[in-house]
């Protein structure tokens, strides 16, 4: 089975050839490619960076929207040896102009007004080789049109050790700058037997890819479909119609989401529902989805798996929950998925036993690389653990900053982020346990609950809320007094206006959130 | 109704924060101009200005995808 982990990226292209090659690997709406055409395409892509002086081991952005061209890009690059690094489309000049200087980036595969962003403070080094999507006239000298890329010369590609550097993921933290996770191909090569394997994915299947490339998850939709041959359907959209009419249309099995977008997407299905006779099963991952969503979620998908699912970057992916215990355990992220070991920590005294809590760790062949250039937080945040010294030596872990709840069985649930637990009164408190109290009462979107320093509680439970038409704090300070315990209750409520900032993942931004909040009540 | 097609035009331009040329029938999601965020302000930009309620189904490329498509669907509901 290792020497399976053991394979380059581009393997997971070119392994598809020739049994494969007339058979679709990818979708846009309005275009399809084969494998062998995807795979030409990449090779278009290589032979450019090659003539371009692009090395192994340089680092390339790729910044494309979802698509099977920014597919062909990245394959591109990892067919000639390079480093990739996608940039998430949606990313402003400013961080991509960061991330670009941050890797030293040599080449960068864009948009044209992506391209024409780069200029003043965020222009990027001269010589940066660009290939560009978009009007081929009057582009900057450096930039090449990707309509006039040459034909595949089938160039052999590059054998890069699999235990070298394949991909750097830069996160969006709202506090500090953006950090680099390092993932090797072998990372993402375990990421994908890993998760094929629970999934029971084979080349039947067609999953629907709107979660970006960027992510780590929406990456591993894709390499799931290339290791097994099945197909992957892209909308760049995130409006949840156009989903939902995409995953009929083009008959898809499986569709990922991040919970604010099950939020939309469970309501458009309650208010129309529709029918998806190919769909075999959804998986979440980026969060706890809210609970009177999690209720919804079998009544809008009848006899769909529904997969919950946990992964922190620095470990690619770590826990998922399957779908037969769903039903019982609705919210449980359960436990480690194959090829992975993750425990639940109790600082200083042992693993967590039922009943217990602690801080989830992970080891095993998915551990990343760390932070690139960052040796210092990479030590923090991987490192041994004494506490699991008896099973893994010094062996180091990834310290997820989670701390989670094991049930009887075993599974595990999330509690908080370990830096946003609200000390009240004497209690210590869950945030999500606040949040999920919250949205029970049905009269809100989103919610964020934090704890703010106070001088006799010692923090005050403060919630932001983003009301649905005809809700008010009256009627929610209401249901709070009856669902809620005293200490639970918020203190103060702030209203949001409209819906909350996500990541470009499409995740709550509850820093940016929390922030924006706390600056409120100061004023 | 009191939406027009300038409030629409100025609350793309200004709120949006967008600053590249826009018209009547310049596509704003298709082309990935405007992200899921932006979405969601502009529906409640126009559930606001127009007094009525967009519902969920109603989210769709044909109905949003320009200034006037926007137009076009608010009158179908008055």
């Amino acid at each position: 089975m290792s020497d399976d982990f053991d394979r380059s990226m581009w393997r997971f292209l070119a392994d598809n050839l020739p049994a494969r090659a007339d058979k679709i690997a990818a979708v846009d709406q309005g275009r399809a490619v084969s494998y062998a055409e995807l795979a030409a395409e990449a090779g278009r892509v290589a032979d450019w960076l090659v003539r371009r002086g692009i090395r192994p081991g340089d680092r390339v952005i790729v910044h494309l929207r979802k698509g099977i061209d920014e597919v062909a890009a990245m394959f591109g690059a990892w067919k000639m040896g390079a480093v990739v690094i996608n940039v998430n489309i949606r990313w402003t000049p400013a961080q991509l102009a960061y991330v670009a200087r941050d890797s030293r980036a040599r080449a960068a595969i864009l948009p044209r007004n992506a391209l024409e962003a780069l200029v003043g403070e965020h222009a990027l080094p001269e010589g940066t080789a660009y290939l560009v999507q978009g009007k081929a006239e009057g582009l900057v000298q450096g930039a090449d049109p990707w309509g006039a890329l040459a034909a595949d010369q089938a160039s052999a590609p590059d054998e890069p050790d699999p235990r070298g550097l394949a991909m750097i993921i830069y996160t969006s933290g709202s506090t500090g700058a953006p950090k680099g996770v390092m993932l090797s191909h072998r990372n993402i090569r375990v990421g994908a037997i890993s998760v094929a394997d629970y999934l029971g994915l084979d080349e039947s299947d067609r999953l629907l890819s709107v979660l970006p490339y960027s992510f780590d998850a929406g990456l591993n939709q894709l390499t799931t479909m290339l290791l097994t041959g099945g197909t992957v359907v892209h909308q760049p959209l995130t409006m949840p119609a156009e989903i939902i009419r995409m995953a009929q249309a083009e008959s898809v099995t499986g569709i990922a989401g991040v919970p604010p977008l099950w939020n939309q997407i469970v309501r458009l299905l309650v208010d129309r529902p529709t029918d998806l006779p190919a769909l075999r099963r959804i998986t979440n991952t980026g969060g706890k989805i809210p609970p009177n969503i999690l209720e919804l979620l079998p009544q809008v998908f009848p006899g769909v798996d529904i997969y919950l699912m946990y992964g922190l970057t620095e470990a690619f992916r770590s826990t998922y929950l399957p779908p037969e215990r769903f039903a019982a355990k609705m919210g449980s992220i359960g436990r480690q998925i194959p090829n992975a070991q993750v425990f639940a920590v109790k600082h200083g005294e042992g693993v967590a036993g039922p009943g217990e809590q602690g801080e989830l760790v992970h080891a095993g062949p998915l551990v990343s690389m760390g932070y690139w250039e960052k040796p210092e937080v990479t030590a923090q945040k991987i490192r041994p653990c004494p506490e699991l010294a008896h099973l893994l030596g010094d062996e180091p872990v990834v310290w997820s900053g989670d701390l989670v709840r094991v049930d009887e069985d075993g599974d595990l649930w999330f509690v908080s982020r370990m830096d946003e637990m609200i000390k009240t009164l004497g209690f210590r408190l869950s945030p999500t346990e606040v949040e999920d109290a919250i949205s029970q009462s049905g009269l809100v979107t989103d919610v964020v609950a934090f704890g703010v320093e106070d001088a006799d509680l010692g923090q005050a439970v403060h919630a932001v809320v983003t009301y649905l038409p005809q809700a008010d704090e009256t009627a929610l300070a209401a249901h709070c007094a009856r669902a809620m315990p005293h200490y639970m209750r918020p203190q103060h409520y702030h209203p949001w206006p409209g819906a909350m900032p996500r990541t470009a993942s499409g995740k709550l931004d509850r820093p940016a959130i929390i922030s924006a909040a706390r600056a409120a009540l100061h004023n | 109704m009191s939406l027009s097609k300038d409030d629409l035009l100025r609350y793309i331009r200004s709120e949006l924060n967008i600053d590249t040329p826009l018209d009547g029938d310049t596509e704003l999601f298709s082309t990935g101009m405007l992200d899921s965020v932006a979405m969601v302000g502009l529906i409640s930009f126009v559930e606001q200005k127009a007094e009525l309620r967009v519902q969920p189904g109603d989210v769709t490329l044909e109905n949003f995808d320009t200034v006037d498509a926007i137009l076009a669907y608010v009158q179908t509901l008055d």
